[in-house]
């Protein structure tokens, strides 16, 4: 079941990705993909190339995938173990969703944070009360771990 | 040795074909893609599959097939740049430079994907204040049954409509997860007060949830506590004494998860009717009535057994009291026609099509995949609306 559902996600993946988002299997193994998102051009993280990794349950998609950031990023919902506070990760999550989805909403995500709900609650801070710091701050990191 | 076109997608969203041999390398590749697109080469940074494609590669070797959309990044052409190399340099180095950029060493991965990641107490935080700005319709106590005299239900639309409500259901969640809360609705309720310790045991066990989350049971309940409740005065009060429970624990405890509302969605007939069971396991064995009140031939047989009238529509003369007859089933069969007859609309047999009735798991099984329609619909049917059901049946081959 999983392995169809993944097989299918694959090969639209590869045929018409999005155009922020690619993502793959790391190796033979379909449930270990890796994935990349390039920074939107209107976030701070603009040209930097993001990776992460996707590890799918058996039983997706009725449990959600697990992503994480490799790359090092400084952002209010992310934290330094590359934890993604997103809540379709969660308890929102649908087994309608797919990983181009998602990827998309990760992407939404660098655009516009959610200071609200954050994993990091310095950064939140420091997006809510002092924006262009936390824009300088942001671009300083991707253009030093993701350039 | 076959020669592939591919889509290069740039920033901006611009696309852009190129032909190219499988068996040519990256770097042939990049240097047709600078000609083309008069990005220099060492600027290229081309990704497919989630991973940066290396200059020494083939095509090939990256499962790259005719059609296939790659994303070419600009990098910035900074020379010298320490710890992150720059694919300006040496594009050999490209895998040096990505486990460069991760700054989490692989061997830590693992171990921390669990963690922070899913949610495993799933009622941690529910009470959190990220709750508090929602606006929860919670439903008064009058509405939740819980007030003293006579447990009076809203019919089971109305609890159908609040349980099929996300925040609701959040609500209810959280509020159960509450030791006060618990402590406050059984102090608000005599029926529960009376039990006294059971009742808080009650509401934490299995059984009880397991009740609750069916959304059969709770509709069966509910008319049975009705139909009780249309009584003549007396036995309605036998009825209340000995079905304290499952009347408050309708409306208090609905800790329906999201995973059995299939059936709900469809109409009040479907619910009731015995041959569409959600969970046939859970449902039947803990509600052997809602056979009998989803079935009015079988309540009139029943009530002939009984020699009540109610096959007339009569039953409104109910017997005086039903737990003194030891006839309990047909006495019930009895009381349900009764019920049936005085009521204006007995649950009408649900005649639209099934794409009307199974629209949104049709949805959901064709965004899952599965096309076949006929067989869509007929494992719905034996699922009883469930979509996980369904996929059970279809990965069976039972349908």
């Amino acid at each position: 079941m999983s392995l169809k559902r993944i097989n299918k996600e694959l090969s639209d993946l590869g045929r018409d990705p999005p155009s922020q988002c690619s993502a793959g299997p790391v190796g033979d193994d379909l449930y270990h993909w890796q994935a990349s998102i390039m920074g939107p051009p209107d976030s701070p993280y603009a040209g930097g190339v993001f990776f992460l990794t996707i590890h799918f349950p058996t039983d997706y998609p009725f449990k959600p995938p697990k992503i994480q950031f490799q790359t090092k990023i400084y952002h209010p919902n992310i934290n330094s173990n590359g934890n993604i506070c997103l809540d379709i990760l969660k308890d929102q999550w649908s087994p309608a969703l797919t990983i181009s989805k998602v990827l998309l909403s990760i992407c939404s995500l660098l655009t516009d944070a959610n200071p609200d709900d954050p994993l990091v609650p310095e950064i939140a801070h420091v997006y809510k009360t002092d924006r262009p710091k936390y824009e300088a701050t942001a671009r300083e990191w991707t253009k030093k771990f993701a350039i | 040795m076959t020669d592939i076109t591919i889509t290069i997608k740039t920033a901006g969203d611009k696309k852009h074909q190129a032909t190219i041999s499988t068996s040519a390398t990256v770097g042939a590749l990049k240097e047709q893609l600078a000609k083309d697109l008069d990005i220099p080469v060492e600027r290229q940074r081309l990704i497919y599959s989630g991973k940066v494609l290396k200059d020494g590669d083939t095509i090939e070797s990256y499962n790259i097939k005719d059609g296939h959309a790659l994303h070419l990044v600009k990098g910035a052409a900074k020379p010298g740049s320490s710890a992150t190399t720059s694919t300006a340099n040496a594009t050999e180095n490209d895998s040096t430079s990505a486990a460069g950029r991760s700054s989490t060493p692989p061997s830590n991965v693992p171990s921390n994907i669990a963690s922070g990641q899913s949610s495993f107490d799933p009622l941690a935080g529910l009470t959190s204040a990220r709750y508090a700005g929602y606006n929860v319709p919670m439903p008064t106590l009058e509405q939740m049954g819980l007030n003293a005299d006579g447990m009076q239900m809203p019919d089971e639309n109305q609890i159908e409509q609040m349980m099929e409500n996300p925040l609701f259901q959040e609500g209810m969640r959280s509020m159960l997860s509450d030791p006060q809360m618990l402590d406050y609705m059984i102090q608000q309720s005599p029926q529960l007060r009376a039990m006294g310790p059971m009742a808080r045991e009650m509401f934490q066990s299995e059984y009880f949830r397991n009740m609750m989350t069916n959304p059969q049971a709770l509709r069966s309940m509910m008319q049975f506590q009705r139909m009780m409740n249309q009584g003549p005065g007396a036995e309605g009060a036998g009825a209340q004494g000995s079905f304290p429970a499952p009347g408050n624990a309708d409306s208090g405890a609905t800790t329906t998860t999201t995973t059995t509302p299939a059936t709900t969605t469809a109409t009040p007939s479907t619910a009731t009717n015995p041959s569409t069971p959600a969970n046939a396991s859970t449902a039947l064995p803990p509600n052997p009535f809602s056979a009998l009140f989803g079935n009015p031939a079988a309540a009139n047989t029943a009530a002939g057994q009984s020699g009540n009238t109610a096959s007339t529509g009569a039953g409104a003369t109910p017997a005086p009291n039903p737990f003194a007859n030891p006839n309990l089933w047909n006495m019930l069969g009895a009381m349900s026609g009764g019920t049936n007859a005085s009521q204006p609309a007995p649950a009408p047999v649900d005649n639209r099509p099934p794409e009307e009735v199974y629209q949104s798991q049709l949805r959901q099984l064709n965004d899952m995949g599965f096309f076949d329609f006929d067989r869509n619909v007929r494992a719905l049917r034996r699922s009883g609306g469930s979509v996980e059901g369904a996929i059970d049946e279809l990965l069976n081959g039972a349908v």
